[in-house]
């Protein structure tokens, strides 16, 4: 089985992969992509939990992961293109990483754990860019108990549709 | 896109030296210089970090919208620059999620306040102030007992924003051109002081056109217009007729009252003892010497009462915390954003993800028709 290409992660799903104790194993499979601002925010938000300590940088040292570190203006570009409501919605990890899709022209994944994401990919006619945890595991057979609700395929299209509906609205 | 004035503009607001930023950033202090000074601008990363830390949103340094002033009026102001800047600034970034909820949940509400009868800041006296005070109560239905339902009202009907928070001063009113009227009380305090507070900080936000508008000093607030709205507070928590017939349903032979039958009606009325009583001289038009009379007597009195009870209130309006829980559950706001606004972990923001049976589809309503 080769290894799942373009694959952007956001910092739910990296939580979720370290405390399912599976990272290690994930980036032998994935050639992971990751914004410097879901590092930090994983970082950060790994803090809560007792038995995980999330810290990239060696793993982005040892070339094992590619972080991107955007400038502010590529950010905006992309920023820009959102009505007020939408502009709302996302934190600055996933602006920075859906701007980084978006501006590429190569066929990224974004695997997310939240409804604001997909709803944007919906929203932006980039549905099939989105990806969930759980179709992930399952195609490079890394499947294990079953994963919560936020991690599933069902979560994926349940926000995207609200996204492509807001589109075709306007 | 002026990100250098941005941040810099973000620092002095929040009261920081750049070797604070630095130790909190990881960000050294030549290039937080620089990039301040325009000579470089920093990664959206370390832009990101320095947002979190001056408490703006990433928007306020990606836009080239003008940068809008919020005037922040202080009841006793804390005791140190450095406080006051933080509450400031905290207290504006709370304003603002506020209404970036209320914006992405499609809530975005504007009710026309009352306004008083004048328009000029000079022709505004305490005749006036009462007057106001009666209207306001009628409009918006206060009934006898005004504080039972005054911040309810406040917040779910005319939507002015209502927070807490610790700290040494009293309070702040705004009134910003982008989130609107809103009000910082302090958790601190007791619970009739916040419920004067919050109608004190009230005349302010519904006289800003008077006093801070037509005003070239209108960061300031000078004493008499404090008295007026001390004044209206007081009119306004305690109505005339209900608080007469408080004291005439109690009053002996003689026509008096004690002490401890006021403490009654000041429980009543969420106010202190001697608020109260010096309401009671306005209305029963007692004397200068009787009233300093009473007031001392209601003093050496309170040290014999058992303490009031005074309820700690939470630090987030709870149609902020709905605005919030709906637009996660709606996708409208990420996780991360979720957590942070709610002032708690990822680890528990998590928890309120829960597959919902389509509760936010709307495929589940009823019908009333």
């Amino acid at each position: 089985m080769g290894k799942f290409q373009f694959l952007l992660l956001d910092a739910g799903p990296i939580i979720k992969l370290f405390e399912m104790g599976i990272w290690e194993a994930f980036i032998e499979k994935c050639d992971v992509t990751i914004s410097q601002t879901v590092a930090n925010e994983a970082k950060y938000a790994s803090q809560d939990y007792e038995d995980i300590c999330i810290d990239l940088e060696p793993y982005k040292e040892q070339k094992h992961i590619k972080v991107v570190d955007l400038e502010p203006s590529e950010v905006k570009t992309f920023y820009e293109k959102f009505n007020l409501q939408y502009k709302a919605i996302i934190h600055p990890g996933e602006k920075e990483i859906l701007a980084f899709l978006i501006n590429s022209s190569e066929d990224w994944k974004l695997c997310a754990a939240d409804g604001a994401v997909f709803r944007v990919l919906g929203f932006s006619r980039r549905a099939d860019q989105g990806i969930s945890l759980e179709e992930i595991l399952e195609e490079t057979g890394l499947s294990q108990s079953e994963l919560e609700w936020q991690y599933t395929k069902k979560f994926r299209d349940k926000y995207t549709k609200m996204g492509q509906i807001d589109s075709i609205q306007g | 896109m002026d990100i250098g004035r941005r941040l810099n503009e973000a620092r002095v607001a929040i009261g920081y030296t750049l070797e604070k930023v630095a130790q909190e950033s990881g960000i050294g202090t030549s290039s937080l210089s620089d990039f301040e000074n325009s000579k470089r601008e920093p990664k959206f990363s370390q832009l990101s970090r320095l947002a979190e830390i001056y408490q703006k949103s990433i928007e306020f340094f990606l836009t080239d919208e003008p940068i809008t002033e919020n005037v922040m009026l202080w009841r006793d102001e804390p005791n140190t620059q450095e406080e006051m800047k933080e509450k400031e600034t905290e207290f504006r970034q709370l304003c603002e999620q506020y209404h970036k909820l209320e914006v992405c949940t499609g809530e975005q509400k504007k009710a026309k306040l009352p306004e008083p009868d004048v328009t000029k800041p000079e022709e505004f006296d305490y005749l006036q102030a009462e007057s106001f005070a009666r209207k306001v109560q009628g409009e918006f239905f206060l009934g006898d007992v005004p504080i039972a339902s005054l911040k309810q009202i406040l917040e779910e009907s005319y939507y002015i924003k209502i927070f807490y928070l610790d700290f040494s001063g009293s309070a702040i009113s705004t009134m910003s051109p982008e989130f609107g009227p809103a009000i910082l009380l302090n958790r601190r305090n007791k619970q009739w002081r916040r419920s004067y507070d919050l109608a004190h900080e009230l005349f302010h936000i519904l006289t800003w056109k008077i006093f801070r508008l037509q005003n070239a000093d209108y960061c300031i607030v000078n004493e008499n217009e404090e008295k007026l709205a001390d004044a209206f507070a007081s009119r306004l928590l305690m109505p005339q007729e209900p608080i007469e017939r408080r004291i005439r349903s109690n009053i002996d032979e003689q026509g008096h009252i004690t002490l401890d039958q006021l403490d009654d009606i000041a429980r009543e009325f969420d106010v202190s003892l001697l608020a109260l009583i010096y309401r009671i001289a306005s209305i029963f038009r007692l004397s200068k010497e009787d009233t300093v009379k009473y007031c001392d007597a209601a003093e050496r009195y309170r040290k014999f009462l058992k303490p009031r009870a005074s309820y700690r209130p939470e630090k987030l309006p709870e149609r902020y915390c709905d605005l919030a829980l709906r637009a996660l559950r709606e996708g409208k706001l990420s996780l991360v954003q979720f957590a942070k606004y709610m002032g708690i972990s990822y680890k528990k923001a998590q928890e309120y993800l829960t597959e919902d049976e389509g509760f936010t589809d709307g495929k589940i309503s009823i019908s009333v028709a």
